[in-house]
């Protein structure tokens, strides 16, 4: 009757994949100042350099050392990516939990505005609205958070409706229990899983949007970026420097991606158990 | 008409005790009164006090016949009883003297009040010994040679030997077994049913018998008054309730339940508000007075009677076009089981759901010890609570037995943490779950069916609600585990006077555990009366065929 999500992505060897990537990945972000042997933002005299011992993947066209400014890029792309997936996760569970719970003329216009934004596509308006304010990390994570927690407040109304038909709700109710209670003691800890799932995809989908964001050059341009990174590496592609600069770069975005999908994946079965096929008997 | 008997104020005591305390009666000539009460209710120094033979101070009147009884000399005293005021006691060992025949002890009275002479007192003695059937060859024998019932018979015989104008019998059929009980009670009757009587007894059946009225007593007062056939079948005092429910006879079909605690006195207040389950705060610091209510019946009761709890009048739900529940009037009074009775989808959960305030009605209003129930703030969840179909389903995976029971004080933000834990441990106590740290820390997949519902019921007494409504509490369960949930409840009832709304499609269970009976068919109410007559004499077919169905 349980699904555990642990047990879920334990038992998928992507979703193990997955797992050891991220945590890798986490784990560099964390430990940036450890591993970087430079400042990300210490500039030298010495640009554009190969790989050598003092520099393992060479320098940049103002002398930063690049393996150092991959990871702190790393530290970037995962604040901003756990940021929103965090805040959108919130906004949604706020927003579908209430909807199913009060109902009535309340659930009806915060599910139209629901389905106006999934009908919108929100890479022309992050576009438009960074291409104006180029945003710094704490306003991408807003941003990205107003305009990422349509799906997943869906999703959740839907399950909360159902759960609130639930044997136990209704015997919440006939305590005399008010809508938060029932909401944050009987709801929420049984959307655990869906949660999850939906905090990945808001993970994912912000580091994806954080790197496209300054690949085109329209956020704050003094964070390090992979984006940002890989901008810049192109515009010496008539250099041999791709090779340390460009794909170490996209190596780790799309590592970071995958990982992210995997745990998603090998997780979606808490979200559709008809997924696991017959092994579920 | 003339007052044979008037008893006005009669207060008495032993030392300190105060056996009775303030007793009105009034007894007409012809008349027969039966004064039931437990054990040591003080009907006893009732009759001895008249009789003026309690050894206690006694104060008040006792007017027989217009003389004060209470204040004749002794010798005065001693020429009414006996020839005129009778007594047959109820500890024949005790009265009858061992070393007189029983032909002899009867023709002591006559001879001694110079009544008859000692032939004519012979042949009397010996008419009344075969009037009330004992065998002619047991007159010269000595009492301790008789059985108790012999005893009783002679007792009897002794007391109507001056023919007296009152009689008063004390328990004067208990030690006789039931076929000598229903002859001696019609020879009472029959015979001598011209005779002013007394009848003091615990037994409601002799009671109602033999007396036309009849008169409550309880520590030392006068609870409720009235016609002996009302009140056996409608009484209004909580007290004389729960002594017929105690009461076993042929048709009763719900199960004996005791009354809860025992007699304590003195007791400030309403003598019987300890072991009461409806007594409010008052109960405990003024005397009721034993005021008029209907048709004859007087009741000491500060809230009237039995309370109406809760009653709904014209409730009515739809659902867009079905009306699953349709103007139902209905009412459960405090400390009764109302049976709810129907097939499935005949509206029994969406009534209940609807009195919980879970579904909004389309029409009518529930009411709450005759108020309105508007919004159902936490007052009301703390009076009213629900017990569901589904014990596994209304057990939230996520909580422990004792985080379950807890809930309900959490919400209501009830105590400590401390004192909830404890009030929840106590009440699964109640529900006889073990209240083991190892228990207390299980989760409901842990449980069996049966204990998973006592975890229910525990939760929804937690808050001690007056009414539990149950919509279907056993239907989950195998047949034994449900005799058991249901003896749970009926347990619960008496130590905690809990109203119980019992939803079921099953009649012979509802019968079991309940008052009264309401059958619903598509969501009306159809029928509705005592269990025991909606049992044995069903008016509606409907009712009929739930009937016969279970009968095959």
């Amino acid at each position: 009757m349980h699904i555990s999500l642990k047990r879920e992505i334990k038992e998928s060897g992507p979703g193990k994949t997955g797992l050891i990537i991220l945590l890798l990945m986490v784990g560099v972000a964390v430990l940036a100042p450890v591993i970087a042997p430079y400042d990300p933002y210490q500039q030298s005299t010495a640009s554009l350099l190969p790989p050598s011992w003092h520099h393992w993947l060479g320098t940049n066209q103002v002398g930063q050392d690049i393996w150092s400014r991959l990871v702190y890029g790393a530290r970037t792309s995962l604040l901003v990516g756990f940021g929103v997936g965090i805040l959108s996760t919130l906004l949604g569970t706020v927003f579908g939990v209430s909807a199913a719970l009060v109902g009535g003329l309340y659930e009806k216009v915060v599910m139209r505005i629901v389905d106006a934004f999934i009908v919108i596509p929100m890479i022309i308006i992050v576009i438009l609205i960074s291409a104006y304010i180029s945003p710094g990390i704490a306003t991408l994570i807003l941003l990205l958070s107003l305009l990422g927690w349509q799906g997943g407040a869906r999703v959740i109304r839907a399950q909360a409706l159902s759960l609130k038909e639930r044997g136990h709700v209704t015997a919440a109710k006939s305590f005399g229990a008010n809508q938060f209670y029932i909401a944050w003691r009987h709801i929420v800890p049984d959307l655990g899983p869906i949660l999850l799932v939906d905090f990945i995809y808001g993970v994912r989908r912000a580091v994806f949007m954080e790197a496209g964001l300054a690949f085109l050059g329209i956020s704050d341009p003094t964070v390090v970026s992979w984006g940002m990174m890989m901008r810049d590496a192109l515009s010496f592609s008539y250099l041999n420097v791709w090779q340390w600069w460009l794909v170490p770069t996209g190596v780790a975005l799309s590592l970071t991606i995958i990982g992210l999908t995997f745990v998603g994946h090998a997780a979606e079965p808490v979200l559709e158990p008809r997924l696991r096929g017959v092994e579920i008997a | 008409m003339l007052k044979l008997l008037e008893i006005k104020d009669l207060k008495v005591s032993y030392g300190g005790d105060v056996i009775l305390n303030g007793i009105d009666l009034k007894l007409e000539s012809g008349e027969t009164l039966a004064i039931v009460g437990e054990s040591g209710t003080g009907k006893t120094t009732l009759g001895l006090s008249i009789m003026r033979l309690v050894e206690g101070t006694v104060q008040g009147t006792i007017r027989f016949n217009g003389e004060n009884l209470l204040s004749l000399t002794d010798n005065e005293m001693q020429s009414i009883r006996w020839s005129q005021i009778a007594m047959a006691f109820q500890n024949a060992n005790n009265v009858l003297n061992p070393v007189y025949t029983v032909l002899n002890q009867i023709m002591e009275p006559m001879v001694e009040h110079r009544l008859k002479s000692k032939e004519e007192a012979r042949d009397k003695a010996m008419e009344l010994l075969r009037h009330f059937g004992l065998r002619e060859n047991r007159f010269s024998a000595y009492p301790h040679q008789l059985s108790g019932g012999e005893q009783q018979r002679v007792l009897l015989a002794m007391a109507l030997a001056n023919d007296p104008r009152l009689l008063i019998l004390d328990e004067p059929l208990s030690s006789l077994d039931a076929a000598s009980r229903a002859e001696v009670v019609n020879l009472l009757k029959e015979t001598d049913n011209h005779r002013t009587k007394l009848v003091a007894t615990h037994d409601l059946d002799t009671a109602g018998k033999l007396a036309d009225r009849m008169v409550v007593l309880y520590g030392g007062k006068i609870i409720e008054s009235g016609l002996t056939r009302d009140m056996l079948s409608q009484s209004r005092h909580p007290y004389t309730r729960a002594l017929i429910r105690a009461y076993p006879n042929m048709t009763t079909v719900k199960d004996l339940q005791g009354i809860k605690g025992r007699m304590t006195r003195p007791v400030s207040g309403c003598p019987f508000h300890p072991r009461c389950t409806q007594a409010i705060d008052i109960c405990s610091k003024e005397i009721p007075e034993l005021l008029p209510t209907s048709h004859g019946r007087e009741v000491a009761c500060h809230r009237g009677g039995i309370i109406t709890l809760l009653s709904t009048r014209n409730l009515s739900k739809s659902f867009g076009l079905l009306k699953a529940v349709d103007s139902v009037n209905l009412h459960v009074e405090g400390g009764e089981t109302l049976a709810l009775v129907g097939q499935s989808g005949s509206g029994k959960t969406t009534l209940a759901k609807t009195i919980m305030g879970l579904h909004q009605p389309t029409g009518g209003a529930v009411y709450l010890e005759d108020v309105r129930v508007g919004n159902r703030g936490k007052d009301f969840f703390r009076k009213v609570q629900m017990i569901f179909q589904n014990p596994g389903e209304s057990l939230s995976h996520r909580l422990s037995v004792l985080e379950a029971v807890m809930e309900p004080l959490e919400i209501h933000g009830m105590g400590t943490s401390e004192e909830r834990e404890n009030k929840a441990i106590r009440v699964l106590g109640e529900v006889e779950l073990p209240q083991t740290e190892d228990f207390l820390r299980k989760y409901p997949h842990h449980l069996s069916g049966g204990e998973m519902q006592r975890v229910v019921i525990a939760r929804a007494l937690v808050l001690d609600p007056a009414l539990l409504i149950a919509d279907e509490p056993t239907a989950f369960l195998d047949a034994s585990v449900q005799a058991k949930i249901l003896k749970l409840l009926l347990n619960l009832q008496e130590q905690r006077g809990l109203s119980i709304l019992y939803i079921t499609h099953d009649i012979a269970a509802a019968r079991k555990v309940s008052d009264r009976i309401s059958v619903m068919l598509d969501g009306r109410i159809i029928e509705e009366g005592p269990s025991n007559e909606i049992v044995a004499v069903p008016k509606q077919d409907y009712t009929k065929s739930l009937l016969n169905a279970i009968r095959i």
